[in-house]
């Protein structure tokens, strides 16, 4: 394995983890599933190649203004579906998604379905390395803010939200539009890593994909976000060699993972530098034997 | 002088009308007391004051201000907050964690300045941070704060709901059945903290309750209710003495 | 006049094996409230059973039909005490239920491409493909053979709904499972049950897609369409189900026939959106009002 492949298959994984960290803050720490984040990648995606390919933008404004079209997508997105209750809104989100990538496999102005090659390469291992620090740091800046604790309590328990005076519709919107904003961001370095886009890479699967992610990494963690994205994404990359099977473990996986460990990875734990201390100590003191329940780290 | 005031108030499911035609003011610093037997309609009107149920007619003033089927969280923000009788604490977050939550609307940093981490959200950060402790040393709970609020005891899980409402300086607190499930100490303690925290809070306080020694020992004012219609209104010691109340009632109890 | 009618026919054919996929779907959200997503790669699977039985078998056309039924029967079963029974035991929220359910579609779609291959089968010719021929309109027999089977197969599922013992538990615990519990109801039992009756159907309707297009592990994506039908029609409501098919089979073969069958799937989808939007109960779903 040389040094070129094992950058390859991280910066795959960087990509996959922008969108994680996004739908992380949506449905780890807001409480809301969704099925149709590929789509906003796509919108993201196709939004800054057509910034740097045809208006010739600079790499890093096309990827915000990619950012800016997803999180305004999903602004209406939001308005129209968030009032649905949990599971009506994962179908929604399912709709939006697929409908998206229908939507592009017709807009003969990217390519239409056949797809759209001759993207810059602009996307490299630094500046994926660059942004999703930048992007952990902004999570980790929000969820210890005010506006991210209005958002676990939204996930927590809508009606006690509302009663300390939390509008639970705007956070929810905040909460969408910023996973919206982090996917399309991730979309676009996509876009200028292949060198490509066709609408069948943002399809139902893709989106499925990250929400398994974020359950495997553990909900309600950022730490266990990357760790799931590393893995999961690598996981199979190393395992090519297996093709059509690993597909099939991976799916036996996931109802393996459903059933044993619902709780993910991390399961609420965040893996910081004062919670490393504490777990030490304690594992000295005690010689394992943790405790179950969410403690430590900083979710709050 | 009265803080809200409810007029000819309604409410229906369906064919059942849970409250109707209600009339009453609750007074400015003072307890006030709800009460009535199973299913006389208390918690609905409850609902109906924070804005949870839609009202089926009539009118609620609160400091003048129509808040008639306002959305809740605006109804808490304009100044009044509630216990369940059915607590709702974020049951798997700490106790600190419950109370911190609800400090929120004492800092105003928008998201950006946390985003960014800016000096206006650091300081009020420490504020909230300290406001929540302060609370919690209040009611007692501060030895107690990183406990996931669903391990706590029944008693303090009630103290910690009342601990909350208060973390968003209300004006008026509603408590639905505070003492339910307390044994008589307890409930004394109980009675002891809200006469304490009132005047410490500028508090206007209704309070439903079954426990008639704990109405009657600290409301000054109390309302009494019977499938869904008022009863009586008055000092304890005219409800006390209102035959009405004493065959629909407290005869039942004594 | 004659393509309306045309593709008023052609609706209703597709239509109606929708239905027979969508009431899967439905009969498990009337129970377990959750979005059975891996029914799409039993379906599936139903049509290479079928597609097996016929060519490797030699079994007669009906029995095979019959065969790839109960296996898929059998199969949404072993799905359902696998990935969804250690899940309701636990009580864990819809959302794991769903994606443990994305987990199983994964599963069966790529043990098809890893054992089988993802190259297409074609079905032998069962039944002529010379048309009927009614004045104008033409008449496939496949397609009347599609609409007659699946009608039959509704028809049989009413029954059994309405007039037996079981489908009177299945409409109980349907209403409420706790309380279905509490009146001596084996709502372990009933759960197999509709799983049960959801492969069946599936197997069934696995096998006439088949037989009208060909086999492939991704057919599993068209019975997306099904399950778009029966949120059209109220997730969970049977009847729901069958007229959300019937008016989504019409709705897409007249925007084939009319605008461009590039359109067809995105129709679909946008019309998926809209029913959330605006009713979101579904065109004959239960209302469900809220308590505080
Ligand atoms: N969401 C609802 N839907 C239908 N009926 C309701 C609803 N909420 C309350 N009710 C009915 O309204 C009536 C009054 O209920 P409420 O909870 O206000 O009584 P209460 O006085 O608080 O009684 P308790 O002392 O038992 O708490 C009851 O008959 C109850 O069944
Ligand atoms: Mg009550």
């Amino acid at each position: 394995m040389d040094l070129y492949y094992i950058q390859g298959i991280l910066m795959l994984a960087g990509i996959n983890l922008m969108s994680v960290l996004g739908l992380s803050l949506l449905t780890g720490f807001t409480g809301m599933f969704s099925f149709g984040h590929a789509g906003f990648m796509a919108i993201g995606g196709y939004t800054s190649a057509m910034m740097t390919v045809n208006y010739g933008w600079p790499f890093i404004p096309a990827l915000l203004m990619g950012a800016l079209t997803a999180a305004l997508m999903s602004a209406l997105i939001g308005k129209l579906t968030l009032n649905l209750k949990g599971d009506y809104f994962c179908i929604a989100t399912l709709g939006f998604g697929e409908a998206i990538r229908l939507v592009l496999d017709n807009v003969q102005y990217f390519g239409g379905a056949r797809g759209w090659p001759g993207i810059p390469n602009y996307t490299n291992f630094t500046n994926v390395l660059i942004i999703n620090i930048i992007a952990i740091i902004i999570l980790a800046n929000i969820i210890r803010s005010r506006q991210g604790r209005n958002m676990i309590a939204v996930r927590e328990e809508e009606l006690a939200s509302q009663i300390v005076g939390i509008n639970v519709f705007k956070y929810k919107l905040i909460s969408l539009m910023i996973s919206a904003a982090y996917a399309g961001i991730a979309g676009g370095l996509m876009a200028h890593y292949m060198t490509f886009l066709q609408p069948k890479m943002f399809s139902l699967v893709k989106s499925t994909e990250l929400t398994i992610i974020v359950i495997f990494g553990g909900l309600g963690s950022i730490s266990g976000s990357v760790l799931g994205a590393l893995v999961l994404t690598s996981l199979p990359e190393i395992l090519r060699s297996f093709s059509n099977w690993r597909l099939v473990i991976y799916g036996l996986s996931v109802i393996v993972i459903m059933i044993s460990r619902p709780e993910g990875l991390m399961g609420g734990y965040e893996l910081t530098p004062s919670s490393m201390k504490k777990l030490f100590t304690r594992m000295r003191s005690k010689k394992g034997n943790l405790p179950k329940s969410m403690e430590g780290g900083d979710t709050l | 002088m009265n803080i809200l005031e409810m007029k000819n108030l309604t409410k229906c499911f369906g064919g059942l009308t849970a409250v109707g035609n209600v009339d009453f003011g609750v007074p400015k610093g003072i307890i006030s007391g709800l009460i009535g037997p199973n299913g006389a309609g208390k918690t609905t009107i409850f609902n109906l004051i924070t804005g949870v149920y839609k009202v089926t007619d009539g009118k609620i003033l609160f400091k003048d201000n129509d808040i008639t089927n306002k959305e809740p969280y605006l109804i808490s923000g304009q100044g009044i907050t509630r216990t369940f009788q059915n607590i709702r604490l974020f049951k798997k977050l700490t106790v600190y964690e419950n109370v911190l939550i609800a400090c929120h609307s004492n800092g105003n940093y928008n998201l950006l300045e946390s985003v960014l981490r800016l000096p206006r959200c650091r300081k009020q950060e420490k504020q909230l941070k300290q406001k929540a402790d302060d609370l919690l040393e209040i009611m007692g709970l501060k030895d107690r704060k990183d406990l996931i609020a669903n391990n706590l005891p029944y008693g303090l899980q009630r103290r910690l709901e009342i601990a909350r409402a208060l973390a968003l300086n209300p004006e008026l607190l509603l408590l639905d059945e505070p003492a339910a499930g307390m044994n008589p100490d307890e409930t004394a303690q109980l009675m002891t903290l809200i006469s304490d925290i009132r005047p410490k809070f500028d508090l206007s306080v209704l309070i439903i309750d079954h426990h008639m020694d704990l109405v009657m020992g600290i409301c000054e004012k109390i309302m009494v209710l019977n499938f869904g219609c008022k009863l009586a209104e008055g000092t304890p010691q005219d409800i006390q003495n209102n035959p009405k109340v004493i065959e629909a009632y407290l005869g039942v109890e004594g | 006049m004659s393509r309306f009618l045309q593709q008023l026919i052609n609706g209703l054919s597709i239509g109606s094996v929708y239905a027979l996929m969508a009431v899967g779907y439905s009969l498990v959200y009337s129970i377990m409230n959750f979005s059975n997503f891996a029914h799409g790669g039993v379906i599936m699977l139903g049509a290479y059973f079928g597609y097996y039985y016929l060519t490797k078998l030699g079994l007669p056309f009906f029995v095979a039909f019959i065969a790839s039924a109960l296996t898929t029967g059998i199969l949404a079963v072993v799905i359902e005490r696998g990935a969804y029974k250690p899940l309701r035991e636990r009580k864990a929220p819809f959302l794991y239920f769903i994606i443990s359910a994305m987990g199983a579609s994964i599963f069966l779609e790529n043990i098809v491409i890893a054992t089988i291959g993802p190259t297409f089968k074609s079905y032998p010719e069962i039944l002529s493909r010379t048309p009927i021929q009614l004045g104008s309109v033409t008449l496939g027999r496949i397609d009347l053979t599609m609409f007659i089977i699946s009608a039959i197969c509704l028809a049989l599922l009413v029954f059994f709904i309405d007039f037996t013992k079981m489908g009177k538990a299945i409409q109980a615990t349907s209403y409420s499972v706790k309380a279905s519990a509490l009146m001596g109801i084996n709502t372990d039992l009933v759960i197999i049950v509709v799983f049960a009756l959801g492969g069946f159907f599936a197997g069934i309707a696995g096998v006439l897609f088949g037989m009208k297009y060909t086999v492939y592990p991704q057919i599993g994506i068209i019975t997306n369409k099904s399950f778009i039908a029966a949120v059209f029609g109220g997730l969970g409501s049977l009847p729901g189900a069958v007229v959300g098919s019937i008016l989504l089979g019409i709705i897409e073969t007249m925007t084939s026939g009319y605008l461009s069958s590039n359109y067809r799937d995105l129709i679909a989808f946008v019309l998926l959106i809209a029913i959330l939007v605006f009713r979101p109960s579904g065109l004959m779903g239960k209302i469900t009002e809220d308590k505080a």
